[in-house]
């Protein structure tokens, strides 16, 4: 109980989410610093094309092998004041612990053109293949993005962190340069951070003037494998207490990254500091409820398999007080 | 579909996408292990409280109410599969019978098992075949959805009180004049209060040429061809017109009635000599000039008359009328509403005579818009004693309000067009037969021409069906002054 004591009266916030699995890995170090003099930032109306890459995955069900799992890619741009999008998906898989690396390794060769003896990070674990599959389709959409698109701004959802199970460095290098030959600017948009500086997260720490302006951060430092490939900022692009961390790529002139943010500022809606494309990107590709119902039709009507609902252990050993397992 | 939800004696019912269900459709729930099964109807489809719907909708629509464009790559094909999910509804039904060994009961006790029980539409033929809705005399209403015909027997309008309601213009008339024709071809003897001139030519093709029934309608107009003359009538028939359509004082109808037998007496019963006699009548002034007032109104009606050879006996025509059937009708077009009292009340009179005396069997009344000339007596007087005389009335109305609510609850048959209005689907609502939501449920959403027939003409299974057309030469329409020009 000792612990709470430092922060006793200190406001405290509920039902935070989780953070996301990349920032379990990434500490802030005593040199990680965060600028507190705001970078004024004026909308550029220069017409450009923003586009932005969400996936998402959600479990279908059970069998008595493994799991069904569904995954799906979206891809939303701003061209002449439309948004428009192309979704892929929702694709089905039946993963189990025999045919998880083969699983995988199939869709790497299909996405990446890479052979087997190039994966140093083997297959992922059976829980971790959900969100892997998802990864992998996301970086695909992201290569094609930066591939065929031409002096615009894509936008990621996460950040530029590299040399994790799922984002190998080299893929991502990959995917920064191809867009950095086609003058696209890459802009990583993470919704949560636990970056800290002197113990508070760096997007809680606003100065008092008047958005939309980014804070520069420097020192970060993460430990091998893993790399940073973008220079991490605090955007706080609209009125209202919401500021995300932004990465931007490295190799990209510290201007450049300036003046890409005020050319989304300048040709997206942003809502909340958010920007609308990645807003709409993470919409499209979510699961609903209705489309894991529509799903379950599907493998029960195509592939004839039996959903089977496991009785909920918590609800069954503690009844009321049982909370429920959460299938998101 | 999938049996979901029972409430009391609604039943609810998850319906799919390529099961094309309606309401008004019958479906029959059957429970094979139980060997019984559920004859349910269905009164509204919903959609299917589906979870994630509100988002799907939401997410087409994100950029300011614009449906936002795009394409989607489905390789698997899933997207039929959630439009299947997302369209399913959800039946609200009620039980009409239960049905065990081709018997049906109306009882509703007994609960289908969710699982195994499989949900079927069951088609009007057959339905009509389980519920025995047949019959020696037949009159065909129309079709219905299932492009069977819905057919009543005759005789289940029999000794009956039936309303035939629905807004303006979605067929009433036209369904009265169907049940009228249909009845005098099984040689009943019709009587018809017709305020519009609706029913004149009921003898008539749509060309204006003779059609089958042109020598079994008798067109009664009060004042031309319809004239009494005061020697053929029944004191107590006169009395009735004076004290309930003219509201003649009770002193006064005493001394109505001495004045009548002393010119009975005197074989002077003409309209001159009945003046003369109450001029010259020894009593009360207040009395005299109360009967003075009746007699001007009599003689001002046109309705009465000294000469015995223009008067037409509405009894000669029932007489005629009962041996080969016809339909009477009393043309009350153009006539002021207290003439027509005094044409309706001796109607009513003299049909409860000659069916006192037998010289009638039974007489099938049609009433257009009755409050108009119905006193208010008369309403209990139609749906208790009269019916036990042998009148058997059906109200044709599109104001629902104006027919008392004791007549809904004994109404035996209810014949309902389209109302959209609340107030009307609620007055509907309280007939005995069918249960309030049905009423305004299927009520509300029939199209012009579409009837809901409930009662025991269809064995209190309510069934729609679209009057079938009728070759007669339309009358009564509402006159126009753009219709030139359009």
């Amino acid at each position: 109980m000792h612990s709470l004591k430092p922060v006793q009266t200190q406001p405290f916030q509920l039902n935070q989410q989780n953070f996301q699995q990349i920032n379990g890995f990434e500490e802030s170090t005593q040199a990680f610093r965060l600028r507190l003099e705001p970078i004024p930032l004026k909308p550029i109306r220069q017409e450009s094309i923003v586009a932005a890459v969400d996936t998402s995955t959600i479990k279908i069900g059970e069998t008595s092998q493994g799991i069904v799992i569904a995954v799906r890619g979206a891809d939303v741009w701003k061209q002449n004041r439309a948004y428009r999008y192309v979704r892929l998906g929702p694709f089905v898989f039946h993963i189990t612990d025999e045919n998880k690396k083969e699983v995988y390794d199939a869709l790497e060769r299909s996405y990446f053109n890479y052979s087997q003896e190039h994966n140093h990070q083997g297959a992922p674990n059976f829980l971790q293949m959900p969100s892997r599959i998802a990864s992998l389709l996301e970086r695909w959409i992201q290569t094609m993005l930066s591939k065929t698109m031409n002096k615009g701004l894509i936008l990621f959802d996460g950040s530029l962190t590299s040399g994790t199970p799922d984002t190998p460095t080299q893929r991502l290098k990959d995917i920064l340069s191809t867009a950095r030959r086609r003058g696209n600017i890459v802009l990583a948009f993470s919704k949560m951070t636990n970056l800290r500086v002197n113990g508070h997260v760096i997007t809680d720490l606003l100065p008092r003037a008047a958005p939309p302006y980014l804070l520069e951060t420097e020192g970060l430092r993460l430990k091998p494998p893993m790399v940073l490939l973008g220079d991490v900022y605090v955007a706080r692009l609209t009125r209202g207490n919401c500021a995300f961390r932004l990465d931007i790529d490295k190799e990209v002139l510290p201007e450049i990254r300036i003046e890409a943010t005020e050319k989304l500022l300048g040709n997206d809606l942003l809502s909340q500091s958010y920007p609308e494309t990645l807003r709409l990107a993470h919409i499209l590709c979510t699961f609903t409820a209705n489309e894991v119902l529509a799903m379950q039709h599907f493998v029960t009507r195509r592939y004839g398999l039996q959903i089977v609902n496991r009785p909920d252990m918590h609800r069954l050993l503690f009844g009321p007080f049982g909370k429920g397992e959460s299938y998101s | 579909m999938k049996l979901y939800k029972k409430e009391g004696n609604a039943l609810q019912i998850l319906s799919f996408p390529n099961e094309t269900v309606e309401k008004g459709d019958y479906l029959l729930v059957e429970d094979a292990e139980a060997g019984r099964g559920l004859i349910v109807q269905v009164i509204d489809a919903q959609f299917a409280s589906i979870p994630g719907v509100l988002e799907e909708l939401l997410r087409s629509l994100p950029d300011g109410g614009e449906l936002i464009q795009g394409e989607d790559v489905d390789p698997l094909e899933i997207a039929p599969h959630i439009t299947y999910i997302q369209d399913a509804s959800l039946l609200i039904c009620k039980i009409r019978a239960s049905i065990e060994n081709e018997n049906l009961s109306p009882t509703s006790s007994w609960l289908p098992s969710r699982s195994q029980s499989t949900i079927k539409k069951l088609p009007l033929p057959a339905l009509l075949k389980l519920a025995k809705i047949d019959g020696k005399l037949p009159i065909v209403l129309g079709g219905t959805k299932d492009s069977s015909l819905l057919a009543i027997d005759a005789s289940s309008l029999d000794g009956r009180l039936n309303i035939i309601t629905g807004k303006k213009e979605t067929g009433k008339s036209h369904l009265s004049k169907l049940l009228m024709v249909n009845l005098i071809g099984y040689k009943a003897t019709v009587v018809v209060f017709d305020l519009n001139g609706e029913y004149l030519s009921l003898g008539m093709t749509g060309d204006g040429k003779r059609n089958a029934y042109y020598d079994k309608i008798h067109v009664l107009t009060p004042s031309q061809n319809f004239k009494l003359a005061l020697k053929q009538l029944n004191l107590h028939v006169l009395l009735g017109i004076l004290v309930h359509a003219l509201h003649l004082p009770g002193t006064s109808a005493r001394e109505f009635r001495r004045i009548w037998q002393a010119l009975k007496e005197r074989d002077a019963l003409t309209l001159h000599e009945l003046g003369e006699t109450i001029r010259n009548w020894n009593c009360n002034q207040h009395v005299r000039d109360a009967l003075f007032s009746r007699y001007h109104a009599l003689v001002n009606s046109g309705f009465f008359t000294d000469n015995v050879a223009e008067a037409t006996l509405l009894e000669d025509c029932l007489l005629k009328a009962k041996e080969e059937g016809s339909g009477i009708i009393i043309n009350l077009r153009n006539t002021s509403a207290i003439d027509r009292q005094i044409v309706v009340e001796y109607v009513l009179g003299k049909l409860v005579d000659s069916l006192t005396g037998w010289k009638l069997k039974a007489v099938f009344l049609f009433a257009e818009e009755a409050h108009l000339y119905l006193r208010e007596t008369y309403w209990d007087d139609i749906v208790t004693r009269m019916r036990h005389f042998g009148i058997f009335t059906t109200f044709i109305t599109n104001q629902p309000d104006t027919i008392r609510e004791n007549i809904y609850r004994q109404a035996d048959n209810i014949f309902l067009f389209n109302f959209t209005n609340e107030h009307d689907l609620d007055v509907v609502s309280r007939a005995a037969r069918v249960d309030a939501e049905t009423v305004r449920s299927i009520a509300r959403d029939l199209p012009p021409h579409h009837c809901l027939v409930l009662g025991r003409v269809v064995r209190d299974f309510p069934m729609v069906a679209k009057v079938k057309a009728l070759d007669v030469k339309t009358m009564g329409e509402t006159r126009l002054f753009f219709k030139d020009s359009n």
